[in-house]
Formats: structure tokens, sequence, C-alpha cells
């Protein structure tokens, strides 16, 4: 199903046309969004010394212009915050932390330090910034690492300032922003001129570009490797912000299939209407967080233009299931990442194989009489432990962003989540001992799906992150009910009041826990069971991407203290008939 | 003077980074103490943003924020707070 993955692109060129080439380039997509236009192709800066000196009677000139160009940055932020949006907190948020850089009073009297020692003031601002480089690029953190890049820009700024560069930001007027990086007041600048996309080399999906492009809604890809050596300025480019894809030079055929696109988008666009931008809120203020199911790479694209939350539940096994075996871990790893990138920063949940019972899977003979009570979820990948350590090994790599949870299928003891959690510890020990980067506080929750769970979920929680409950199977197991059974499968009801008893037990043990809750099964796109699922303490839904907005309208028109005093009614109710007759009025 | 000191765990997920690095550096400078972080023996000034963000201080990690001054113990406090709010963004 996610064969629409390629990672490897193809490098063609025109058979009739020797001149135009067209080529194709990956990143990461960090702002969703498509533009198709010119190139403005920003070259890197000059390189600069950090080893320059001054004589002695210089050197209060040194001081004098160094001074003069913090007063300069301080002026040219404050009237770059000025013309920004209050909308816009993402992008405030920076430029304010920025301005406090600038401001810093030691780090001025450090550089100063150096200035004295006999350094330029250009020497030593680099010289300055290089050393508190050392002590974040040293961080444990990868996240952290990441923010030297911060101190880059603002050292960037500085240099800038002491050559009062002026830079010609008009013109960026509808064109593609090809850079090396950009600072903050950069992108801001070429923004108001009106350029359309941005482009950048260096990667961090938690970097300011990133924020700021997602802030000002502008499609951007980062981390393209080579990009401003290879793409040429005046190019016609086709930026796709949604998969992380660059095209410079495009053939009509690609043009016009991307002018499709976009036209596709538009009309999406329109059609939400504003409700897509809404938080997921009760009329009386309690926050749900609404997000969506993902089975393939384009249902990301829908749920982040219809607005989820996140992606309330990957099953991953419909990742192999065109498969005859099942992939590797550099394989697996880069799908759950390109996952994780294009929801960012938004969260992930990725289910653990769910292979067994009615998911078929090559190489896995289904020859058990009552399969669903059979080897399946939890029990299969506790027996397969290699098998469940690459898939575990490979969230873990891929949880670099710390935007990723992993939930465990069919959990029906304690003890299945104790084994699993003790194996998951041993793929984290590895791993820091092989030195690779992984989020070590990945949240780990599991399905709540047999009855089993439901009653014993105090002692779950104790041991669990967070709950998701998946209503198809609760519902079979509770009822005893064989969906794919028609003699009985009119039995199958989630209305069922012992269903919905063992929903609210297991809502109840989370909120006692303080742990997010969650419904990703039919239940919760059902139009009768929001109110009492939210009534119940529901924290989270997870729906297709086209029922999010129907959902989220829903929840917004609701009130969750009316809601939760008609729950304690309905589940006193003897059948879903009544309870059904009461919800849908 | 009044030296006032106690310890902090980072508990927001994505660490102490810019946005919390700023609003720690905002919180401190209200105050006249004179206000430091410890990390392992490394002491960074308080009222710094570069000296916040440099510290590196990841999740889970224990700080010790030190006061010196008339305010040092109300400083702290309302410190070691913010650090318990995980900077609003746990």
């Amino acid at each position: 199903m996610f064969a629409d993955l390629k990672i490897e692109l193809p490098f063609f060129k025109e058979k009739n046309s020797a001149m135009i080439a067209t080529g194709f380039l990956k990143g990461i997509p960090s702002s969703p969004g498509i533009v198709i236009s010119k190139a403005l192709v920003i070259q890197p800066e000059i390189f600069i010394s950090s080893n320059d000196k001054v004589s002695s009677e210089a050197i209060p000139i040194e001081i004098e212009r160094l001074s003069q160009a913090w007063k300069d940055l301080n002026l040219e932020f404050k009237a770059v915050m000025e013309r920004i949006p209050e909308s816009n907190p993402g992008a405030v948020n920076i430029l304010e932390t920025n301005l406090l850089i600038i401001k810093d009073e030691y780090l001025q009297k450090s550089i100063n330090t150096f200035i004295y020692e006999g350094y330029t003031a250009e020497s030593a601002v680099i010289r300055e910034f290089e050393k508190q480089k050392v002590y974040l690029l040293n961080s444990r953190d990868k996240i952290l690492r990441e923010r030297a890049t911060e101190l880059d820009h603002v050292k960037t700024h500085i240099l800038s300032a002491l050559k009062q560069r002026c830079l010609q930001y008009s013109i960026a007027k509808d064109r593609v922003l090809i850079a090396q990086s950009l600072t903050t007041t950069d992108f801001v600048n070429y923004k108001e001129s009106g350029a359309v996309a941005v482009v950048t080399e260096a990667g961090g999906i938690a970097s300011h570009v990133s924020i700021l492009a997602r802030s000002f809604e502008t499609p951007a890809v980062i981390g393209v490797k080579d990009a401003t050596g290879i793409i040429k300025n005046d190019e016609l480019v086709i930026i796709d912000g949604f998969t992380g894809l660059v095209i410079y030079n495009p053939n009509k055929e690609l043009i016009d299939k991307y002018q499709d696109k976009i036209e596709k988008i538009e009309k999406h666009r329109i059609a939400l209407g504003k409700l897509a931008k809404e938080p997921a809120i009760t009329a009386d203020g309690r926050k749900i967080h609404l997000m969506a199911n993902v089975d393939r790479l384009d249902d990301i694209d829908s749920a982040n233009l219809v607005g989820a939350e996140g992606i309330g539940l990957v099953r991953s096994e419909s990742l192999i299931i065109n498969y005859s075996t099942i992939p590797g871990e550099e394989l697996q790893s880069k799908w759950y990442r390109e996952i994780a990138d294009r929801i960012y920063p938004n969260p992930v949940t990725i289910r653990a194989f769910d292979i067994g019972s009615d998911k078929y899977v090559e190489g896995m003979p289904n020859i058990e009489s009552n399969p669903a009570l059979g080897f399946r979820g939890i029990r299969y990948l506790l027996s397969r432990t290699e098998l469940f350590k690459t898939q575990i090994r490979a969230v873990l790599k891929a949880s670099v962003n710390k935007n990723i949870r992993f939930m465990l299928p069919m959990i029906s003891d304690t003890s299945e989540l104790v084994k699993s959690l003790q194996i998951i510890d041993d793929c984290k020990k590895e791993l820091s001992d092989e030195q690779i980067d992984f989020d070590a506080k990945i949240p780990i929750g599991i399905m709540i799906e047999t009855p089993s769970a439901a009653m014993m979920a105090d002692e779950l929680a104790e041991l669990s992150d967070f709950f998701s409950i998946g209503t198809n199977d609760l519902t079979q197991y509770t009822l005893a009910v064989d969906r794919t059974n028609e003699l009985v499968s009119d039995r199958f009801d989630s209305f069922n009041p012992a269903v919905l008893k063992l929903i609210a037990m297991t809502a109840a043990a989370a909120a006692r826990k303080k742990i997010p809750v969650g419904i990703c099964g039919e239940l919760a796109g059902h139009s009768a069971a929001t109110t009492i699922l939210v009534g119940m303490g529901i924290t989270e839904l997870s729906v297709v991407p086209a029922m999010v907005l129907e959902l989220k309208n829903r929840i917004r028109k609701m009130k969750y203290s009316t809601a939760k005093k008609n729950t304690l009614k309905l589940l006193k109710l003897p059948d879903s008939y009544q309870i059904l007759k009461i919800l849908e009025q | 003077m009044i030296i006032f000191e106690k310890e902090v765990t980072v508990k927001n997920r994505a660490g102490l980074h810019t946005r919390p690095a700023a609003s720690l550096v905002k919180l401190s400078s209200r105050f006249d103490s004179e206000i430091f972080l410890i990390r392992d023996g490394f002491m960074i000034n308080g009222k710094s943003i570069i000296g916040v963000m440099t510290l590196a201080a990841e999740n889970g990690c224990v700080l010790t924020v030190r006061a010196e001054g008339e305010d040092a113990e109300a400083a702290v406090n309302e410190i070691a707070e913010l650090f318990e709010r995980g900077f609003g963004e746990i």
C-alpha cells in the first residue's frame, strides 16, 4: 500500500532537447503546499577568517564598530517584529529569541574580550560563537545539537551588520528561494517581498525555517543536498512541500500534472472553509485531540489539509502487506521517519505489526481454527523476538524528532506488557551502545481491545504512557461475535452497554493515572458516539482524514459537562436500542 | 548577602531549547539577584540566553538553580516552578 513511497528517484533527460534536463532532488518536507515558479539562488557568504588581528591602537575602533552593529541589529529586528502579524506566534517567538540573544550583555562582553586580545570585530564574533557552539554540539540531545544552527544565524546577522550589508529583498517576488540556510529576518524580509517557497540545504525539521515556513504557510523543503550548486538562478522549479520533492527544469507533462494538483488543493481548501484551522474544543472548553488514521502516505497530506493534530494510528502491517517478507530495519526506519517528518510537529502513533487472525501474511499460513482467539498481535511478536526487535529498533531510530509514539496490539494481560517493555529497553540499550540517536522517552502505549485488558486497565495504566481503544476487536471479543460470520454478524454492536461499560472503565483508569486515552476504531467516527465517548473522558479521537472536519464540527458544538452527566445515565440503560434512541435525538 | 539554591529537573520533552531558555531568561531578569544555573559543575549566568542555551540541558537533566541577592529565595522558587510546569510545554 505504500507503493507510492519511492525513496530512490529517477533522473531522466528529455530526449529531443540537448540543453534542458529535468532533474529531481529529494529533501525533507517541512511545510506543506505546492508551488511552480522561478528559482532565486542565494549564494553563501564569503569566508571570513577567525584569525584576523588589528594593532592595539585600532582596538577602540573595533569595539565601536561592534557596538554600532549591535544597535543596528536591534533596530532591524524591532522593525521586522512590527511587521509580523500577531496571528503568527511561531514567528514572533523566534524573533523574540533572536532579539534576546542580540541583547545578551554577557555575549557582548565575551566578544569584546576577544577584541581586547587584538582580534578584529568579525574574528571576535566568529571565535565567540564557535566557542558557544561547541557546548551545544556536545549535547547528547539531537534537537539541542540542531540549535547550533540558530547561533549561526545570529552570527550571520552580526557579521552582516558589521559589513552594513544591504540585501535586495525585492528581487524575491514570486520566486522560490534556494539557500544554504536562511536567517529569521532574511526569511521574513524575503517573504514580505513576495517569495513563494523555500528550499534549503540545511536540515532539521525543528529548525527555524520549518517553523517560519509553516506559520507563513509557505511551502518548504529542507535538507536538500547541494541545492544551491545544482539549481541555477531563474530556472523553473516545482516544490512539493507534501513529499519533499524538488523538480528543476520540469517538462510540460510534469508542469501540467502539478498544476492539476495545485488546483485540487485550492478547491479542497475552499470547500473546507475555516474549520480546518479551528481547534477541536467543546463549547465549554474541553480539548479533544483529533487525529487521523493513516494507511497510505497520501493520507498524511489529507490529514494535514483537514487540520488533524497528528496521526492516531499507523497500522504498520499495512506497510508489509505487499511484500512476501518483512522489510529490514533500515527500510522500515525510512518509512517511519518519512511519516513522522511529514506530520511534524504533530505526533504519530505507530502500532507494532498486528499480524495473524484476519490479517494474513505470506510465510505465515493461517491454519488456526479460531484465529481471532489465536496466535496474533503481541503474542506473535513476543514469540518472534527478532522480528519484533527489528521493528522496535526501526521505530526508535526514526524517533529523533520526538514526535513518534509506539503502540502494542492485542495486549491481554500485564505480563505481555512487562515482557514487551523489557525488549524495548534492551533495544534502547543496544542503540545507546551503538551511539545511535533516538527519543529516549518515546511514549509506549497499548491497544485496549480485549475485555481482559479493559478490566485490568488500572494495572496496565501503571505501565503505559497512553491507551488506545480498538472498538472493533473489543466489541467482537466482548459480545463473542465474529463479524465476518454472516450468521451472527448482525449482533455486532459497539453500542451494546457491555462494550460501552468496558470503554468507560478504561477511560476512568486512564484519567486516574492522567494518561491520554484515545479511540481509533470505527466507533470514533460514528455520528451518534461523539457525545458519549467525550462524556466518558476520552481525550483523543482518531478517524479517517475525510471524517476529521465533520467530527470537529460535532465536538465544537457539544458541551462536555452535559455529556458527562448524560453518559452516567446512558450507561445504566439495559440495551443499545434505548441508548441509541437518546444519542440519535 | 542571601544565597539560595534548589535542584530542578528539566521536564518538558524537547529539553531546555530556545523557547524555554527565553522564558527562563525573561523571568530571571525580573529579579535583582544574580541568578546561576549549575550543571555537572558547569555554571552559567541565568540572565544570559546564550548561557542557558549552551547548557544544552535535555529532558530529565537535573540542574541546580542558585540566586545571590536580596530576593534570592523568591527568585529560586519562581524559577523552580517554571521548570516544574515544564515551561508550559510538557
